[in-house]
């Protein structure tokens, strides 16, 4: 059986990078619905026109929208919940935005730029979380944040980025410690360096054959989203560690439990 | 069938609630709760966040999960004798066969009683013309009228799916009333688990419950079930109108899951407890002999006095004007005299009504 057989899935920032390879490495195990936003139309679209050659049994909705804006959010909320007839299964907060490249010090951060991506990178996901959670209420769910190695270091230029990623960190741990013993499970990733425009962007004089292809990290997400990670909540995750060492305790626990 | 209610009452215009409990310096959750104990015959004043005290562990509190639509619309009228004007249409309910009906308004909320058959209409945001602006793609053909209610007519929308929900969602206002003391936005107009968009109003018996107080009911062992039935508009702003139309016809979802819960909470001896009369009617379409059955369909059921309850043990339920036809479905839980006087407690201790008010558990 293909890990996400059936699931209902909801991905943000799927039109390229990590959000891209997700949706189509979703579609490939089985997904029965993707619920797909980015703010580009255009590249939106293509990656559910690839969806569908690559599975065609994969439902596929793409709805293009600025995630920045809380009537956008609505909008896609609405769209989404109305399109899985109320059952979302998965919820990938991908979505994020880098801020003015090169990146200023946090010291000369224009405001306006500053706003800009803790809207887009932190508000966001807070106010599509709880819109898209009663989705999960009967059945469970799995909610993934992505966040990154800036959401729990301070580090020169990284300013907004980051301080929306530690942002996103918290959100995560509150989360599950809310939802502790609902069925509705939440966990972090740090994907790591990945060559995306993106980090592209973040680091100008880096050398992208060091850093990962996005796929190479697609396995831990795979993981959660799927039933395999059960009894896994209030965990974060290093997708270029060995992330499997920490879930397979959590897997040996929750054996233990159910005797 | 014109509705008689079960008996009547003054509402004085102090307790209309005319903002959401958040703008009143409260949680959703800390309105109050007036809780009627049906076989002692007593009634408690507490507050909402305490009602895990009166349920037991077993009970099974059953939700309508609808999600509210943004169904007040502008419609500017293309052509035909009203060519030009601009009215507000308020979606009532999604048709079989792919069409709405809808009922058509003054921009002031009087009633709109001229001929629109046939008509093109372009909806926009308020006070944007259509021109030039993206969200005015949305457009509709008014095809007749509805065969069921004569006032409403049937629209046939240009766009269908995801692509009108979009459009809805961006050019849609919530159904407001004449109490709201301000034009509040759709998010104050949703229950925490709402999860499928399409009610016309808010399926308010739920609203003060906040996702604090829903999982700590799960962990002290109270059940929770869901279906969805979308809810029609409450009133067509015509006391008169209203008094002949008691009952629109609703459709609804019970799926296998829910049904077995609710089920299975009965066999143990839980007390199924409807979250809204919306449930009430769903769970007493789809029951017989004290059990539900999963499916879905539409109910025009209208639940008066003389209807012997199957499914339903309980409702926790808001406070309904004197002319509603929600009286009368709650006079089948309790005769109208003990009704009247929950009523008469409830004015006299200055609960508040309609959907951003206070509460009524009736066990």
């Amino acid at each position: 059986m293909k890990r996400v057989e059936g699931k209902h899935i909801v991905v943000t920032g799927a039109s390229k990078g990590l959000g891209r390879t997700l949706a189509m490495e979703f579609a490939r195990e089985g997904a029965a619905a993707l619920v797909l936003t980015a703010r580009n139309a255009d590249r939106l679209y293509q990656v559910k026109e690839e969806i569908r050659i690559l599975a065609p049994g994969t439902r596929v909705l793409a709805v293009p929208a600025d995630l920045r804006h809380s009537k956008a959010v609505e909008r896609f909320a609405a769209t989404a919940l109305a399109e899985l007839q109320g059952r979302v299964d998965v919820l990938v907060n991908n979505a994020s935005v880098l801020g003015p490249s090169p990146m200023p010090y946090l010291l000369d951060y224009p405001l306006e730029e500053f706003r800009r991506v803790l809207d887009t990178n932190l508000i966001a996901p807070f106010l599509l979380t709880r819109k898209l959670l009663p989705g999960m209420l009967e059945h469970g769910g799995s909610l993934i944040n992505v966040t990154s190695d800036a959401g729990v270091n301070g580090y020169p230029g990284w300013g907004a980025y980051g301080i929306s990623k530690f942002g996103l960190e918290g959100l995560s741990q509150t989360w599950a410690a809310e939802l502790e013993g609902s069925g509705i499970r939440v966990n972090w990733v740090d994907p790591g360096d990945m060559n995306t425009d993106m980090h592209r962007a973040a680091d100008p004089g880096g050398d992208p054959s060091r850093w990962a292809d996005p796929a190479d990290v697609a396995e831990v997400f795979l993981w959660l989203a799927s039933d395999a990670s059960r009894g896994t909540t209030g965990r974060r995750f290093q997708a270029q560690e060995d992330w499997r060492a920490q879930a397979s305790v959590d897997q040996a626990a929750l054996a233990t439990e159910e005797g | 069938m014109v509705a008689t209610a079960p008996f009547r009452f003054e509402l004085p215009d102090a307790l209309l609630a005319r903002e959401p409990p958040e703008k009143r310096g409260l949680e959703r959750d800390q309105v109050r709760l007036l809780a009627v104990d049906r076989q002692a015959g007593a009634l408690k004043h507490t507050r909402f966040d305490g009602i895990g005290d009166l349920l037991r562990p077993g009970d099974c509190l059953v939700f309508n999960a609808s999600r509210t639509l943004p169904a007040s619309l502008q419609a500017f009228i293309a052509n035909g004798p009203y060519a030009g004007r601009t009215l507000q249409l308020r979606l009532a309910r999604g048709n079989e066969d792919g069409t709405w009906s809808a009922l058509p308004l003054t921009l002031e909320d009087e009633p709109w009683l001229g001929e629109l058959g046939g008509a093109r209409l372009q909806f926009r945001s308020a006070g944007v013309m259509p021109q030039g602006n993206p969200g005015a793609r949305l457009s509709a053909e008014v095809v007749g009228r509805d065969p069921l209610v004569e006032r409403l007519w049937r629209l046939r929308f240009s766009l269908h799916g995801a692509a009108w929900m979009e459009c809805l969602s961006r050019l849609g206002n919530p159904v407001r009333y004449w109490y709201s003391s301000a034009p509040w936005d759709l998010d104050f107009y949703q229950t925490v688990y709402a999860r499928e968009p399409g009610s016309m109003e808010m399926p308010s018996a739920g609203r003060a419950f906040s996702w604090k107080l829903l999982l700590e009911l799960r962990r002290r062992g109270i059940d929770t079930a869901f279906l969805v039935l979308h809810a029609g508009l409450s009133s067509y702003l015509d006391e008169k109108f209203d008094a002949g139309h008691p009952a629109s016809v609703e459709p609804y979802r019970l799926e296998a899951e829910a049904a077995a819960r609710i089920n299975a909470a009965k066999a143990r001896g839980g007390r199924i407890v409807a979250v809204g009369t919306t449930v009430v009617r769903a769970l007493e379409t789809a029951g017989a002999d004290g059990r539900v059955s999963a499916g879905k369909g539409r109910t025009c059921l209208r639940i008066t006095p003389s209807h012997r309850l199957n499914a339903v043990d309980g409702l926790l339920t808001g406070f309904h004007e004197p002319q509603a036809s929600h009286l009368d479905l709650l006079s089948a839980f309790l005769p109208p005299e003990s009704l009247k006087s929950v009523y008469d407690a409830a004015l006299e201790a200055g609960y508040l009504w309609h959907e951003f008010g206070d509460a009524n558990l009736i066990l």
